[in-house]
């Protein structure tokens, strides 16, 4: 450790400046934007954008999908990473390695792939029409599942990279030891298992959750103008209806839960050490 | 039996997370004239007919620039930061430290709209000078992040060592420090090129006539038509993250430091 604070500060305050001035100010800014009025403070952009149906509608689809995406790649995900964990070092090594390779590729690249697998000529459409389940091709592309299913795919490697880590401090022996003692599966699960990598399910929960929570390229492509999200709907709010207090409002709404997520996983993170 | 279950949950998470690359690979190899899957044919026609689109190539020059000399100014930002916060004891770390991470936290969308509004529009700054800015910003958390875990793994006697055999603090840090951390910083580069590059919501609102970056391309490319090209440049794009990512791997296991 250098005592020379001076020194120290000037080799800091660069970074830190760039980041205040470029992202700090500028996003402050936006967020009072939705305070202001010609009247002075209020916090009538609030209760106007509350109060709108659409809004709430979108509002409500994000949780929901947060939710789900967070809630079904848990339950994959513990599937997967016990598989995984049980595997052998070097197979191990190499199903993680493609676990975690959908990370690197362009998620407009991993989101464009649904079209082709829920378009209307696509290959759920053709099976469909083919084995005689429809007539016509169903709309797959444009709905909730369709934004659903990217979300999850974009997401799952988060929670099983999550869930492994978390695996790898169970001891070796308590789940044969659980077993021999007359436990079934499903005690195993929710006495042994859970309680052992409760921390890993709130790490790899919340990335996914807020991950969804702000995703925009996925809506964008699968969901469209039908199915909006928060991030969607504020592009939308920008670009189409020019309503700057609306954006400023899903901004601190966006920060808010993003914000939250990253303090709880400081949390567990300081709990940790 | 219990192994075979296993696989069965391994393979069916696998080709859910790893299928839709496959399918993009073959939907841009299509001799036909819209996107499928199974291709109607195959050819390379596609992927040889990316190289011919103009926009592409504009849009890929300006995203190759962004994410080369965005990573570098963060990591001229980011190295000096990562050292003062790991080496000496300053007042208000906490705070530097909560500010420089400050880019992760925020949504990219938002960062992208308040620079346009605040920024690009009242200054008059070019939107190729904000893009530069925002994504120097947004790579900013993860080179700091990647620099300090790799200074914390090398023992601080060394430079104090260095300097005290007659070493000015300069050179302690290119002659004993640098050398050492090179690998951290390597990995710090390629990881905020990965993200610069694939970065969507933070170039949406910064787009001017001729200045996009290329995801925003293919999005707004994709609008217009339903052709295989954007599938066969996804693939091709897919290849060149992995390739570099490869490659680290090889030359200095990457994945310690991400």
């Amino acid at each position: 450790m250098f005592s020379n604070t001076r020194e120290g500060l000037a080799l800091a305050l660069p970074a830190a400046i760039f980041a205040l001035l470029l992202f700090i100010l500028p996003v402050g800014i936006l967020l009072s934007e939705a305070f202001q009025s010609d009247a002075g403070w209020t916090l009538s952009g609030y209760t106007d954008f509350f109060s709108k149906p659409l809004n709430q509608t979108v509002f409500l689809r994000t949780l929901k999908l947060g939710v789900l995406v967070a809630g079904t790649a848990a339950v994959i995900g513990y599937a997967a990473a016990f598989s995984i964990s049980n595997l052998s070092p070097v197979a191990r090594g190499r199903v993680f390695g493609l676990v975690i390779l959908p990370l690197m590729i362009s998620p407009v690249a991993r989101t464009y792939a649904w079209i082709v697998i829920l378009g209307r000529t696509g290959i759920v459409n053709d099976a469909l029409v083919g084995l005689g389940l429809a007539d016509t091709p169903i709309r797959l592309l444009f709905t909730e599942t369709a934004v659903f299913l990217g979300l999850l795919q974009l997401f799952m490697p988060l929670m099983i990279i999550s869930l492994l880590s978390a695996m790898e401090n169970i001891p070796r022996d308590v789940i044969p030891a659980a077993r021999v003692l007359g436990a079934n599966w499903f005690q195993v699960f929710f006495r042994v298992i859970l309680p052992l990598t409760k921390e890993g399910l709130v790490v790899g929960g919340t990335l996914v959750f807020t991950g969804a929570l702000t995703a925009y390229i996925t809506p964008a492509i699968l969901g469209g103008s039908k199915v909006l999200m928060l991030e969607t709907l504020l592009y939308q709010q920008v670009n189409v209806s020019n309503d700057f207090v609306s954006a400023s409002v899903i901004a601190m709404i966006l920060i808010i839960m993003s914000f939250t997520a990253n303090l709880l996983l400081k949390r567990i993170a300081t709990a940790r050490k | 039996m219990k192994n075979l279950t296993s696989w069965a949950i391994i393979g069916l998470t696998l080709i859910f997370l790893i299928g839709p690359f496959i399918i993009i690979i073959f939907a841009g190899a299509s001799a036909g004239e819209s996107l499928a899957f199974p291709p109607d044919g195959l050819s390379l026609r596609w992927y040889l007919k990316v190289f011919t689109i103009e926009s592409f190539r504009q849009s890929f020059v300006l995203s190759m620039g962004l994410a080369i000399f965005g990573t570098l100014a963060a990591l001229l930002l980011g190295i000096p930061a990562a050292y003062a916060l790991n080496r000496y004891e300053l007042p208000g770390a906490e705070t530097i430290r909560t500010v420089v991470a400050s880019p992760i936290i925020v949504p990219g969308i938002i960062v992208g709209l308040a620079l346009l509004r605040y920024m690009v529009i009242p200054l008059d700054v070019t939107v190729t000078v904000a893009l530069f800015m925002a994504h120097t910003a947004l790579v900013l958390p993860y080179a700091v992040r990647v620099v300090s875990s790799s200074l914390n793994n090398l023992r601080s006697d060394m430079e104090e060592a260095a300097v005290l055999l007659g070493c000015t603090r300069l050179q302690a840090f290119t002659k004993v420090v640098l050398p050492n951390i090179r690998g951290g910083v390597l990995a710090a580069f390629i990881l905020g090129f990965v993200t610069s590059f694939n970065q969507v919501p933070v170039s949406l609102f910064l787009s001017g006539p001729g200045v996009r970056t290329l995801p925003i391309d293919m999005l707004a490319y994709m609008e217009i038509t339903y052709d295989p090209s954007v599938a066969a440049l996804s693939a091709l794009l897919a290849f060149m993250s992995l390739a570099i990512v490869f490659i680290a791997e090889r030359l200095l296991g990457f994945s310690r430091y991400v």
